[in-house]
């Protein structure tokens, strides 16, 4: 393996000193002058036409500077696809919906205003369930969305997106098959990612057709892509600041965005526009809700002869991204499944309640959590052990699969068979493995369990990035690149992969703030793509950078570029440092070397992550411990390896493992609202109980990347949840279905108690 | 008095009209009422703290006392500023994330760069109530069982899942914290 | 936040007068850890004009010792029951309680008196006014407990009738089981009253110009064992599904007196008579215990989705007349 100066080491992170001493900004941090602070009225009803609505006494409260209803906001529509979301409507489809806008001098004057606005609502019939809403006779939502069904396919995903998987015959799967179950699973706990800093921006017209934006997203290029499609040709700067994490759901924002650009454009100042955690956890966007009924048939010795099923996608009030989050899920599901025939057909459905939108697993954790307990009945019935299952089937170099894009790919990665034998080996699973439903270990009321799953993306390398990288005189480099930092610590990453190339010290690479007016194209770090698709770009420009140095040196010298090397800032011929000159007198001091790079989309090497998980059941009380969680990957190279855990331990949070166990938004089907809108009431991982954590991470390299390394960070708590479900069930003896495992559920499943269901009203 | 402060003042103010707090060794004599630089009845602290003296630091997230973000000592003691009202803070000693490096060499407070030196973060924005939930502990407690550094922390928020690098960067600032004395 | 006047009492006596004074619309404030979350997302249909802070009243704060009993000041910090030895020694089952609240924060602020005084965590109740407007409810004055045909998993099992919600407070579930009395002062005088008088199916005893100013527990009886157990989703930061806290002593290997009471279960904290009756005279054991805990939870009767708090609670009584003596 080759001996790098920064990749693979530990280094402090570019914003560790501000972070630990508190000076990193946040949006909430930050203000202009002259600011005004936009306030949001909510709707109480999930779903209603707002027949009068009367804003005279909120307008003329002192310190209000506008009101806006749905009569007097710009004609922006969002949403995909097609476009259905206005940012102020007549029409309300979720509780906490948007109705009236205020801008005021403070957000307590906001507030104050927000209840003098007169609302009367025409009370409409509401529908939460995913197949009641596709009912001829269901309330609906749009009326361009007959029976709630949103179109599928998504154009940004090219000419002939994929909507569904069909492939082979399934009457040939079924003769082949020696076992054929059906089953149907639920992850409709619409978990929020729920990270720590709620949505918050700032907006600032510069005339009539400049909107800046300053805000959190994870993706500030992809912000002004979006606001510049939802709102027609105008021009957008989005600035990205620290990001008090997004977990996938800050991404896009122009949720929150859009309504304070209005407020902005009505009041002719910029609005700060910030959500409370309430108004975080009942209007912003969450997991989709995410049903399937299935069918699968398998053969003794653990081959899948076919799958077929309707995969039931609820999106909630509108589509973020549903139709993008689907495709990605229908090819995910062809990477952990080996199998010659397919019939597997996706639905997205509208319902009253919060929209969901995009979150860390992007369709393919919820198409998991779903989908891998149904194929655990088929291997119940065959006798396979799960990790045997997996391994035997999950996508091998040489094997193909259809990708979001519509077209047929073949994986060029590497061989994940060695990281799922050595997961087990550390995890021992084959000690602790009993056969299905069947517990490790029971200890008076306690029973434990073990369980395993398993998620991989081949959007590691999805997308276009492009990067430049300058060197300068006297011999630091500077990246401009469209990233921001949002905890993953890629932008210290990408100042060690340029450090190694040009072999600076790291302290002399430095990047742009994550300015869209700065900036080239890049669609941020989503997907696990940091890594694999925006590295080797800003590899790319580092190279560009570093040739075009050595062949102004070379002709100066009279030798060739690539005799030369560069160390610390200086030039020489190799082998011979002693006569050596510096960048500044190589460039003649006077220019500087920009160099270019750019990324294209690569779904040829899907990423890996396997979890397996124990834990400990008190069927007295119903209560679940987890006690150990093991992940492993194969990254082909480590980058930072404190980065690296941080990621990997992040299977518990942002709505991933724990959505097994407590995680949900508790929604009250008779009122429309989700209950538990508060960080008591809505239940999140603990520094008290943390489980017993350990990683297998091989470094098996990645021909195609610089450094031999690919991105694993969004994937890694998408096998979690089905693993947990695996685990439970196997301790207590019987099939546990139903997200999250609250001990109620336990209970009930073990007949101490009588069954109810959640959704069902007494 | 402007129009608005009149609509909000239905009842005359009682009591004090002025209070000290004490910030990172800094006197803050600040006025009660409304308008730039003063303290209004319901503010709280951690507003007070951020949009009042400008100490952004510490943050705000759940704003209703059940995630630690906004944890600042006070009297030595990590309390949740987004839960009290700045003019109960009369005559407190508050230190914030901005009061833990030494005021005279600017070195950071071992935890601090015991933080640095682990990753102990992620996106950071829940680093500083946990960085200050620490301190109160080793103040209390220099050299903490992983078990007790757990507990002091359990009342604060990380959703990254940054927790097991934090544990190790108290430890380890404990650790060294009793070996140099 | 919408602003409030705010005064420092400087004795209980001019608390009192402010109360009087603002009669019913003024509240009091210790350790601001319930009230200003219930400020912030103004859940109850007035909005106070005043806050009196009671913080400023010196001698509130104390744990003092007599001959036969304790009496803990009703601003003492929850973290002071914790550090103290003489309540490890004497009330240990008060000191796991206070363990059990919330976060080390919280119990840095909270007070004694708070904990005791809480509105409860009813999601309906509390549900914010910023998204789409409180909700209305008996609590609130209005006509029925939107809980019953909703989300009850956290509600009463026992002992509603017109509200559901239950009393969260840990600590008057502890002193209740421990037989404490509380000093409630007023316009009149001060009063005494047990603490599992206090309660009432919509809050409290507490006339609008009353306040707690201490806590009295006697000393323990010899050779008995004091428990707590709560059962929450997570460990920190949750309220209780189901408390128990039970104080029993033992003669001889036979149970000469017992206390059990459940939290979390009713409107109330609840005190299982009949549990307690059975166990007297009786040795303690495996058999024992679970026919206590059938009767402790004799008079359940479950909503849609908390029967599970049935099965908690029996568990519960259960450990806790099983476990040792410390």
């Amino acid at each position: 393996m080759t001996n790098y100066r920064f990749i693979g080491k530990s280094t402090q992170r570019k914003d560790a000193l501000d972070i630990v001493t508190g000076k990193a900004k946040f949006i909430n941090d930050f203000t202009l002058p002259d600011m005004l602070y936009g306030k949001v009225l909510r709707s109480p009803l999930p779903h209603a036409n707002i027949k009068s609505i009367d804003v005279t006494e909120a307008k003329s409260f002192p310190g209000v500077k506008a009101v806006l209803t749905y009569k007097d906001v710009p004609d922006w529509m969002a949403g995909s696809a097609p476009q259905h979301v206005r940012i102020l409507d007549s029409k309300v489809r979720y509780v906490g919906e948007a109705v009236a806008l205020v801008a005021a001098e403070t957000e307590d004057i906001g507030a104050e205003a927000l209840r003098l606005i007169k609302v009367e609502y025409e009370s409409l019939p509401a529908v939460y369930d995913v197949e009641e809403a596709t009912q001829p006779d269901a309330p609906q939502l749009y009326e361009k969305f007959p029976r709630n069904i949103l179109p599928q396919g998504i154009r940004v995903f090219g000419l002939h997106p994929l909507q569904e998987v069909v492939i082979g015959d399934i009457e040939k799967g079924l003769e082949d098959a020696d076992f054929v179950i059906e089953g149907t699973c639920s992850y409709e706990n619409i978990p929020n990612p729920m990270p720590p800093e709620s949505p918050a921006v700032i907006a600032a017209w510069e005339g009539p057709d400049t909107l800046n934006v300053w805000l959190g997203s994870q993706g500030p290029h992809i912000v002004k892509v979006a606001l510049e499609k939802w709102m027609g040709s105008i021009n957008i700067r989005s600035v990205g600041y620290s990001v008090g994490a997004s977990y996938g759901s800050k991404y896009m924002s122009w949720q929150y965005t859009m309504p304070a650009a209005a407020l902005a454009q009505a009041t002719g100042r910029p609005v700060k526009l910030s959500y409370g955690k309430a108004e975080h956890l009942a209007a912003f966007t969450v997991r989709l809700g995410s049903r399937i009924h299935g069918k699968v048939g398998i053969k003794k010795d653990g081959t899948v002869t076919f799958l077929s099923g309707d995969w039931l996608v609820n999106t909630g009030a509108f589509s973020e991204a549903s139709q993008a989050m689907v495709a990605v899920g229908c090819g995910e599901a062809q990477l952990i499944l080996r199998c010659p025939n397919w019939s597997f057909k996706p639905k997205v459905v509208c319902t009253n309640r919060t929209a969901s939108g995009q979150v860390r697993g992007f369709g393919g954790q919820e198409l998991k959590c779903a989908l891998l307990p149904i194929l655990a009945l088929g291997m119940e019935k065959a006798g396979i052990d799960p990790v045997d299952f997996f391994k035997r089937n999950y996508v091998k170099p040489g094997e193909g699969y259809y990708w979001r894009d519509g077209e047929w790919w073949v994986c060029e990665g590497i061989d994940y068979t060695k990281a799922i034998e050595k997961g087990a080996e550390t995890f021992g699973w084959k000690e602790k493995w009993k056969g299905w439903l069947k517990p490790t270990s029971v200890k008076g009321a306690k029973r434990r369990g073990v369980g395993v799953g398993i998620h991989g993306n081949a959007d590691a390398g999805e997308d276009v990035s492009e990067a430049f990288v300058r060197l300068e005189t006297n011999g630091t480099a500077i990246i401009y690149c469209g990233l921001p930092e949002h905890g993953t610590g890629q932008r210290t990453n990408i100042c060690k992969m340029v450090a190694e190339i040009l072999q600076i010290p790291l302290d002399r690479v430095s990047v742009t703030p994550a300015d869209s007016l700065v900036n080239p194209v890049e669609i941020g770090p989503v997907g696990s793509r940091g890594t694999y698709a925006i590295g080797s770009a800003v590899i790319a420009a580092a190279e560009d950078a570093k040739e075009q140095l050595f062949e102004k040196v070379a002709r100066n010298l009279k030798v060739k570029p690539e005799d030369l090397e560069t160390l610390d800032g200086m030039v020489y011929v190799k082998g011979k440092p002693e006569a050596r000159i510096s960048w500044g007198k190589g460039m003649n001091y006077s220019g500087t070397c920009l160099g270019r790079g750019r990324f294209e989309s690569d779904f040829s090497k899907p990423n890996f992550m396997m979890i397996f998980t124990e834990v400990e059941v008190d069927t007295t009380t119903g209560k679940i411990d987890l006690i150990r969680v093991v992940g492993a990957t194969d990254v082909g190279q480590i980058i930072d390896p404190l980065c690296l855990t941080n990621q990997l331990d992040g299977c518990l949070g942002s709505a991933g493992i724990d959505s097994a166990l407590f995680e949900e938004a508790v929604l009250d089907t008779r009122l429309g609202r989700i209950m538990n809108l508060n960080m008591i009431d809505y239940k999140w991982r603990t520094f008290a109980e943390l489980p017993e954590m350990e990683h297998v991470i091989l470094e098996t390299p990645f021909s195609t990347h610089r450094f031999h390394a690919i991105g694993v960070g969004e994937i890694t708590p998408s096998p979690g949840p089905p693993a947990v479900l695996m685990a439970v069930s196997n301790a207590i003896g019987v099939w546990m279905h139903d997200y999250p495992l609250t001990p109620d559920k336990v209970l009930s499943s073990l007949g101490k108690i009588a069954a109810t269901k959640r959704g069902e009203r007494a | 008095m402007t129009r608005q402060e009149k609509k909000f003042s239905g009842v005359a103010l009682e009591g004090k009209h002025r209070i000290n707090l004490t910030v990172n060794g800094q006197l803050y004599e600040l006025a009660i009422g409304r308008g730039a630089g003063k303290v209004n009845p319901s503010d709280t602290l951690s507003f007070t703290l951020r949009e009042t003296l400008g100490l952004t630091g510490t943050k705000v997230s759940c704003d209703s006392g059940a995630c630690g973000a906004c944890t600042v000592l006070m009297d030595g003691r990590a309390v949740l500023s987004c839960m009290m009202l700045s003019i109960e803070c009369d005559g407190k000693e508050v230190t914030t994330i901005e009061g833990l490096k030494d005021p005279k060499t600017g070195e950071l407070d071992p935890l601090q760069q015991s933080f640095i030196d682990h990753t102990a973060f992620q996106c950071g924005f829940c680093t500083p109530g946990m960085i200050m939930s620490s301190k109160a502990l080793l103040n209390d407690n220099p050299s903490p069982t992983e078990e007790e550094v757990k507990e002091a922390l359990s009342g604060n928020f990380c959703r990254c899942i940054t927790h097991y690098h934090v544990v190790d960067a108290v430890m380890d600032a404990a650790k060294k914290g009793v070996e140099s004395k | 936040m919408k602003s409030f006047a705010h005064v420092n009492a400087r004795s209980v006596d001019e608390a009192i007068q402010l109360l009087t004074k603002y009669n019913g619309r003024a509240k009091l404030n210790a350790g601001g850890t319930d009230l200003i979350g219930v400020l912030k997302d103004r859940i109850l249909p007035g909005y106070p004009e005043a806050i009196i802070n009671i913080k400023t009243i010196p001698g509130l704060g104390t744990l003092e010792k007599g001959e036969d009993s304790v009496s803990i000041g009703a601003l003492t910090p929850l973290v002071n029951l914790i550090e103290s030895p003489f309540i490890e020694k004497n009330y240990p089952l008060l000191q796991e309680a206070a363990k059990t609240v919330a976060s080390p924060q919280v119990r840095n602020m909270a007070t004694v008196g708070g904990n005791i005084c809480q509105d409860t965590r009813c999601w309906y109740y509390r549900y914010p006014d910023q998204i789409g407007g409180i909700i209305e409810c008996f609590r609130k004055g209005k006509k029925g407990c939107p809980a019953v045909a909703g989300d009850n998993r956290y509600h009463a099992i026992m002992g509603a009738a017109k509200c559901y919600a239950v009393c969260p407070s840990d600590i008057a579930v502890a002193l209740i089981a421990l037989g404490a009395t509380l000093t409630i002062a007023g316009a009149e005088g001060s009063r005494t009253i047990p603490l599992e008088d206090f309660y009432t199916p919509l809050g409290n005893v507490l006339a609008p110009e009353e306040m707690i100013k201490a806590i009295r527990i006697r000393k323990p009886f010899p050779s008995t064992k004091q428990t707590f157990l709560k059962f929450t989703i997570r460990k920190p930061i949750d309220f209780a599904v189901v408390s128990v806290a039970s104080n029993i002593t033992i003669e001889q290997r036979i149970c000469t007196r017992a206390r059990i009471v459940l939290g979390a279960v009713a409107p109330t904290p609840v005190r299982a008579f009949a549990a307690e009756d059975f166990l007297k005279g009786k040795e303690l054991c495996e058999e024992i215990a679970v026919e206590a805990a059938a009767l402790a939870l004799a008079g359940a009767k479950p909503l849609s989705k908390n029967a599970y708090k049935i099965e908690i609670a029996k568990t519960l009584v259960k450990e806790a007349i099983l476990s040792k003596i410390k």
